[in-house]
């Protein structure tokens, strides 16, 4: 089979949590265009219903399934909806996740429940829609995990401490996953997104449109399905345990997230008597 | 059909090592995807240039726009002369793929200084050359792409790999550098990095490619064209927000090792 049909997705199976919305939704919109039928996952039923139309209009199938990725109950009425709708899951999209508001704070301002519920929120819901889905691929002799990381998984970053141990747990889970599931054809990778503000004027504002990122703007929606359609792809299938970073050059050079910081060049000049 | 971004039709682009097995495999991908091509040696030897020939009429084949041309990747007049060849006959130059492969194993108190510089020189100086080259008509056009080839040999130290090891690692890290040098100019610079590949010229022994494929997750041995199709996205406009990273395709080998 040639590259360019390897990135179809013709009638693959995909499930996305956190699709009711942004990113996810956007990123849902991308995979169905590449031609795979779509699971839309998350807790706003208003929501998922209006992905699944957008995804309709599209010309592929779509189902609206509620979750609460922190319930493995829940998350695995997920997966018996979509098998009873498809009868097989070729690749599960790990977006859910988030930061709390008022959550940002000190670590000795932080409760009990509120550690339990970001880690929760980041990790364990990832892992038990992981966990949940393995049976069915195992049983298809084969599938794919996309889990979205985040700068915050590598980087230390100010009062976000759940989610930056979360992230970089997720990082580490997936290595693990690709450990023990290669085998069985399971390919487990990670996409971890720069800044992409979507349709949110404030987080536009607040980088200031990207001046401060290497290459001068923020991620545009598209970019991040792109990669998704590629991780979904047969093109990637010996890559396994790794992360993609789709951040505009911030981590090579050490610019975001650890501040605001302008792209700084060494002096031209220095030698150090090279001639 | 798959989505038009990532199409390269009637992109330009240059694969410098397209005499090796992994070069090979993306050269054909590019073409496959639409681009126009150039592809060259690493060094001019008879071998390298058959090898180039092969490519070039497997390109044709297949219906693509194809010039091959033997080169030595350590002389700079080479290195220029190609890039102007290319953008004079293809147009532009949009996308470079570095992927220069010498592969050299000894004890360190057995390497010569000769040797150690050869090394350095080919594989990596020789990849610094190129891109220098490439800047020219991708800063004026204030656009491109380029892929440079790491093996896995540039994150993990091998026993005997002392200088093939070290050049791969600053391959590596001049990509990163680069990424940063041109991200206002429109220029991403990325790596491929490839896993313990069949036709690697540092795996040739067949008793070391079973022993190899026993620590891969995956339990094989990556093919040519798991490298080379991976290509085409990361030269696309699908991958413009992407720039200093290595993308790896080794099977899981890097989270085991």
């Amino acid at each position: 089979m040639g590259v360019m049909e390897k990135l179809q997705l013709d009638g693959k199976i995909i499930i996305m949590t956190g699709a009711g919305r942004g990113l996810g939704r956007a990123m849902a919109l991308d995979l169905a265009k590449a031609g795979a039928d779509i699971v839309a996952a998350a807790r706003t039923k208003e929501q998922i219903d209006e992905t699944a139309e957008l995804i309709r209009a599209t010309g592929r199938r779509c189902i609206a399934v509620q979750v609460n990725i922190t319930d493995s109950s829940s998350v695995q009425a997920l997966v018996d909806t979509t098998l009873a709708e498809f009868g097989r899951i070729d690749v599960l999209v790990n977006n859910a996740g988030g930061v709390t508001r008022g959550w940002n704070k000190p670590l000795e301002a932080i409760s009990d429940e509120q550690w339990q519920k970001g880690i929760d929120t980041n990790l364990t819901g990832a892992v038990f829609c992981c966990r949940a889905v393995i049976p069915q691929m195992l049983q298809q002799s084969g599938g794919k995990i996309v889990n979205i990381t985040s700068g915050l998984g590598v980087r230390a970053s100010k009062y976000n401490f759940m989610y930056s141990a979360a992230k970089a747990g997720l990082i580490n889970f997936t290595r693990c996953m690709a450990m023990n599931y290669a085998d069985k054809n399971i390919q487990t990778n990670l996409i971890l997104p720069g800044i992409f503000p979507h349709e949110d004027p404030d987080t536009m504002n607040f980088w200031q449109g990207g001046k401060f990122i290497p290459v001068g703007r923020v991620g545009k929606d598209e970019e991040l399905g792109y990669l998704c359609v590629f991780l979904a792809s047969d093109v990637s299938n010996y890559m396994n345990g790794e992360m993609i970073s789709t951040e505009g050059g911030g981590l090579a050079g050490g610019h975001v997230p650890t501040g605001f910081a302008p792209v700084v060049p060494l002096p031209a000049g220095t030698t150090g008597g090279a001639r | 059909m798959s989505l038009p971004a990532f199409s390269l039709h009637n992109k330009a682009a240059l694969v410098i090592g397209a005499s090796n097995a992994i070069g090979r495999a993306l050269a054909l991908a590019l073409a496959e995807a639409g681009a126009n091509t150039a592809i060259s040696t690493m060094l001019p030897s008879p071998q390298e240039v058959a090898a180039i020939q092969s490519c070039g009429n497997a390109i044709q084949e297949m219906g693509g726009k194809v010039f091959a041309q033997t080169i030595d990747i350590t002389s700079e007049t080479d290195v220029d002369a190609l890039v102007q060849r290319t953008v004079a006959e293809l147009g532009s130059l949009d996308i470079l793929v570095n992927a220069p492969d010498l592969p050299f194993a000894k004890p360190v108190p057995e390497v010569s200084l000769t040797e150690w510089n050869r090394v350095l020189e080919v594989n990596l100086t020789g990849v610094y050359l190129s891109c220098r080259a490439a800047a020219g008509p991708m800063l004026h056009q204030q656009k491109g792409r380029i892929i440079n080839v790491v093996s896995v040999l540039g994150e993990r130290g091998m026993a005997n790999g002392s200088a093939y090891c070290a050049a791969q690692a600053g391959v590596l890290n001049l990509t990163r550098a680069l990424s940063q040098e041109w991200a206002r100019q429109g220029i991403t610079v990325n790596a491929i990095g490839a896993g313990w590949t069949e036709g690697m010229g540092m795996i040739a022994d067949e008793a070391l490619q079973k022993q190899l494929t026993r620590y891969v997750p995956q339990k094989r041995l990556a093919q040519p064209e798991d490298i080379g199709d991976t290509v085409v996205t990361f030269a696309s406009e699908a991958s413009g927000f992407i720039t200093g990273q290595v993308l790896w395709l080794e099977g899981g080998v890097l989270s085991r090792l």
